[in-house]
C-alpha cells in the first residue's frame, strides 16, 4: 500500500491530535481530577484537625475560642455536609480486667443528620476523622464535606477539555489544510511535472517559484529541465552522428560478411583444389576400368558378330555363349567402376556443397581413410616428386559417429594437407636422410572419438602457435593460403559438434593435431 | 502521783482550752470563709447589662439561653476557670454541674452552634477587666464591686445570691 505525501501529512496531523485529544479528555481530566479530590481530602482533613485541636483546647484550657472559631468557619462552608463529635468511652467488665472502646456520637451539626460512628467516604461524601484526646473526654472530630464542588471542577475541567481539543482540533485542519496546500500541492505539481518530463515534454518549467525549500526544488527542477534539454540537443546531434556512423558500420558489415562468405567459399574452392588432382586419380581409375572392359567389349562383341556371320555348321555356340558371357561380365564391371566414378563424383560435389548442417552416422574411419587418399594423391598429382610415407591405425570398434560428414572431412582434409605440406617443406630443406612421414590413428577413449593427424615436418614456431587457430592467420607463402582452415576447423568440431581440437608441436621435429568427437 | 497530775492536769485542761480555742476560730474563718464562697455577684458592663434582673433571667444568660439583652446588644459571659474556687462555686450555684461537666455542656452548644461560649479567667481582677472593657459583657465574681464602666447586677433586688 502506497501512502502519498498528502496522506502523510494528515496522518501526522490526526495521530498528534489524537495523542492531544486524549491527553486534554481523558489524562489530564483524570489527573486534575484526582489532584482535586487529594487537595479537598487533604483541606477536609485539615479543618477536622483544626476543630479537634480547638476542643482540646476548650476542654483542656477552658479556651472556647478556637473551637467556636473553627466551627464558625466550617459551619458557613457551603460543603459541610455534618461535623460530629465522637465520644470514646472504656467499659469495663464487671472485674474490671477487660475494656473496649465504644464511640457514640456526641454532637453533631446539623443536628437533623443522625450518623453512625463508622460512616466513611464513598463518591458523594468526604469523611475525615481528627482524633482528639483529654483528661476528661476522648473521641474524634467527624467531618463530612460533599463532593458536588469536585464533581463540578471535574465537570469544568471536561468541559474546558473538550472545547481546547475542540480547538486543538479546528487548528489542527487548519494546519493540515495549509501544509497540504504549501507541501503537498507542490509537491504533486512537481510530480506531475516530472512525470510530464519523464514523457519527453521539456516545457513544464515552475512558474511561481517559492521562497522555502520547496521553491529551492522548483528552481534545481527548472535547472534540470534546462540541462535535460540541453542534453536532449546534445544527444539528438551525437544520436544522428552516431546514426550515420552506425550505418556506415553496417554497411561495412554488410561487406565483411560478403567478404567472409567468399573467403570462406574460397578456403572451400581452395580445399577443393587441392581435391582435384585426387579425386582425378581417383576417377581415372575406374575410367581406365570402363575404357578398357568397354574396349574388350566391343572386340567381343565383333567376334561374336563374325561367329554369327559363319555357316551353321561352323558355328560354335559355345563360344558364342562364352563371348556373351564374358560381354555380360565386363558390362558388370564397367557398370561397377561407372557407380564407383560416379560415388567419388558425387563426394566431390558434396564436399563443394555448401554444408546442410544435418547430423548423421559417419564411419570415422572410411573418412579419414577417403580423405587421406585423396589428398596424397592430390599433392602426388600436383608434384610427382612428392612421396611420404602414410601410417593409419584406425580402431575397428568405432563404428560411426553422429557428425556433418562434409564438415568433419573437411577439417580432416585440412590437417591432412597442412601435414604433407610441413613433411614437404621438410624434405625440400633436408632432401637426404628426411622421410616424411603422416600418421592417422583414431582410437575410442572415454565414450570419445579422436582422431590424431601426426607429421614429422618442421612443426610450428612458439611465437605463432597461440594464433594458428585465429582467422586469416597463415604461415603460407601469399596466394596458398586464406588463413581460414584451422579457423574454421577449430570452429567445426568446437561449436558445431562440442567437440575439441588441440595442437602440440615440437619445433623441428612435428606437430600432432588431435581432434576430439562426442562418440 | 497525784500532786504530779494536778499541775498536768491544769496543764492539759490549758491546752485542751487553746486546742478548743483554735479549733473553734479555724471553724469560724472556715465557716465564713465558705460563706464568703457561697455569696456570689454579677456584674456588668455599664452599657449594656441591665441593672437589675430576676435570678431566672441570670440563669437563662449564663446558661446561653439568652444571647441578646433587651437594648440588642450581644451578651458576652465571663466566668472564672473551673479549676478556681469562684470558678467552681460558679459552676455548682449557677449552673450545677462540675467543672468538667461545664466545660462538655458549654462545649456542645459551640460544637452545635447554640450559643458563644463564655470567656474563662484565672483572676477576678481580669474577669472585671474584661466586663468593663466588652459592652454587653456579664460577670459573676465573689463580691459586689463597681466602677465607671461595671456595675453591681442586682438580682432579684440584691447584690449578691
Amino acid at each position: 500500500m502506497r501512502i502519498n505525501l498528502k496522506t502523510k501529512i494528515w496522518l501526522t496531523i490526526c495521530s498528534i491530535v489524537l495523542m492531544f485529544s486524549f491527553f486534554t479528555l481523558f489524562y489530564f481530566p483524570q489527573q486534575q481530577g484526582q489532584l482535586l479530590v487529594n487537595n479537598y481530602e487533604n483541606e477536609v482533613q485539615n479543618l477536622a484537625n483544626t476543630v479537634a485541636l480547638g476542643v482540646k483546647i476548650a476542654i483542656n484550657e477552658q479556651n472556647f475560642e478556637g473551637v467556636q472559631t473553627a466551627m464558625e468557619f466550617v459551619k458557613d462552608d457551603p460543603r459541610l455536609q455534618f461535623i460530629s463529635m465522637l465520644q470514646s468511652d472504656t467499659i469495663w467488665d464487671a472485674n474490671h480486667t477487660k475494656f473496649q472502646i465504644k464511640q457514640k456520637i456526641f454532637r453533631t451539626f446539623p443536628e437533623k443528620e443522625h450518623l453512625s460512628p463508622t460512616i466513611t467516604s464513598n463518591d458523594s461524601l468526604i469523611v475525615k476523622k481528627a482524633p482528639f484526646a483529654t483528661k476528661t473526654m476522648s473521641g474524634a472530630i467527624l467531618l463530612g464535606f460533599n463532593t458536588k464542588d469536585i464533581e463540578a471542577s471535574k465537570a469544568g475541567i471536561k468541559h474546558t477539555s473538550i472545547v481546547v481539543s475542540c480547538i486543538v482540533l479546528l487548528i489542527a485542519f487548519l494546519i493540515g489544510f495549509w501544509l497540504a496546500r504549501t507541501i503537498s500541492v507542490p509537491v504533486l505539481a512537481l510530480r506531475d511535472a516530472a512525470r510530464k518530463v519523464g514523457e519527453g515534454d521539456l516545457n513544464q518549467k515552475i512558474k511561481h517559484i517559492r521562497r522555502d525549500e520547496i521553491g529551492q526544488l522548483e528552481k534545481a527542477f527548472n535547472k534540470m529541465i534546462d540541462d535535460l534539454d540541453k542534453t536532449t540537443n546534445d544527444l539528438s546531434e551525437k544520436n544522428m552522428v552516431l546514426s550515420a556512423t552506425n550505418s556506415t558500420l553496417n554497411d561495412t558489415l554488410i561487406e565483411l560478411k560478403k567478404t567472409h562468405a567468399q573467403l570462406v567459399q574460397s578456403e572451400k574452392m581452395a580445399s577443393l583444389g587441392e581435391l582435384t588432382a585426387g579425386i582425378a586419380h581417383e576417377i581415372q581409375n575406374p575410367l581406365n576400368f570402363v575404357n578398357n572392359f568397354s574396349e574388350v567389349s566391343i572386340e567381343l562383341i565383333e567376334e561374336v558378330l563374325e561367329e554369327r556371320a559363319k555357316d551353321a555348321t561352323e558355328r560354335d555356340e559355345t563360344l558364342e555363349a562364352e563371348l556373351l558371357d564374358d560381354i555380360s561380365k565386363n558390362l558388370e564391371k564397367i557398370n561397377h567402376h561407372g557407380k564407383r566414378a560416379d560415388g567419388i563424383v558425387k563426394g566431390m560435389l558434396m564436399h563443394s556443397r555448401t554444408s546442410t548442417g544435418l547430423k548423421e552416422p559417419t564411419a570415422i574411419n572410411a573418412l579419414c581413410d577417403e580423405y587421406l587418399r585423396l589428398s596424397y594423391h592430390g599433392l602426388r598429382a600436383k608434384d610427382k616428386s612428392f612421396n611420404a610415407t602414410i601410417k593409419t591405425d584406425f580402431e575397428p570398434s568405432i563404428k560411426t559417429v553422429n557428425a556433418v560428414s562434409q564438415d568433419v572431412g573437411r577439417v580432416i582434409l585440412n590437417l591432412l594437407t597442412n601435414a604433407f605440406y610441413a613433411v614437404n617443406e621438410k624434405k625440400q630443406q633436408h632432401p637426404t636422410g628426411y622421410e616424411p612421414t603422416v600418421s592417422v590413428t583414431t582410437k575410442n577413449i572415454d565414450g570419445m572419438v579422436e582422431i590424431k593427424v601426426t607429421d614429422n615436418g618442421n612443426g610450428i614456431p612458439k611465437k605463432v602457435i597461440d594464433k594458428i587457430f585465429q582467422p586469416f592467420f597463415t604461415t603460407k607463402p601469399t596466394g596458398q593460403g586464406t588463413g581460414l582452415g584451422l579457423s574454421l576447423s577449430y570452429d567445426i568440431i568446437t561449436q558445431g559438434h562440442g567437440g575439441e581440437l588441440k595442437v602440440e608441436t615440437n619445433e623441428g621435429e612435428g606437430t600432432e593435431f588431435t581432434i576430439r568427437l562426442p562418440a | 502521783m497525784k500532786r504530779t497530775s494536778k499541775p498536768i492536769q491544769l496543764l492539759s485542761s490549758k491546752s485542751a482550752l487553746l486546742n478548743y480555742s483554735f479549733l473553734i476560730g479555724c471553724l469560724f474563718f472556715a465557716i465564713a470563709g465558705k460563706a464568703q464562697q457561697n455569696t456570689l455577684t454579677a456584674i456588668g458592663n455599664v452599657s449594656g447589662a441591665p441593672a437589675d434582673m430576676r435570678q431566672s433571667e441570670l440563669k437563662a444568660v449564663l446558661m446561653g439561653e439568652t444571647q441578646r439583652w433587651k437594648n440588642g446588644k450581644r451578651i458576652i459571659i465571663a466566668l472564672m476557670k473551673t479549676n478556681t474556687a469562684l470558678g467552681k462555686t460558679t459552676s455548682l450555684k449557677i449552673y450545677d454541674m462540675s467543672g468538667d461537666e461545664l466545660n462538655k455542656y458549654w462545649l456542645s452548644l459551640v460544637f452545635q452552634g447554640k450559643a458563644q461560649a463564655p470567656v474563662f479567667f484565672t483572676s477576678v481582677s481580669d474577669l472585671q477587666n474584661f466586663v468593663a472593657q466588652n459592652p454587653g459583657a456579664i460577670g459573676i465574681i465573689d463580691k459586689p464591686m463597681a466602677s465607671a464602666d461595671v456595675r453591681a447586677v442586682m438580682i432579684d433586688g440584691k447584690p449578691s445570691f
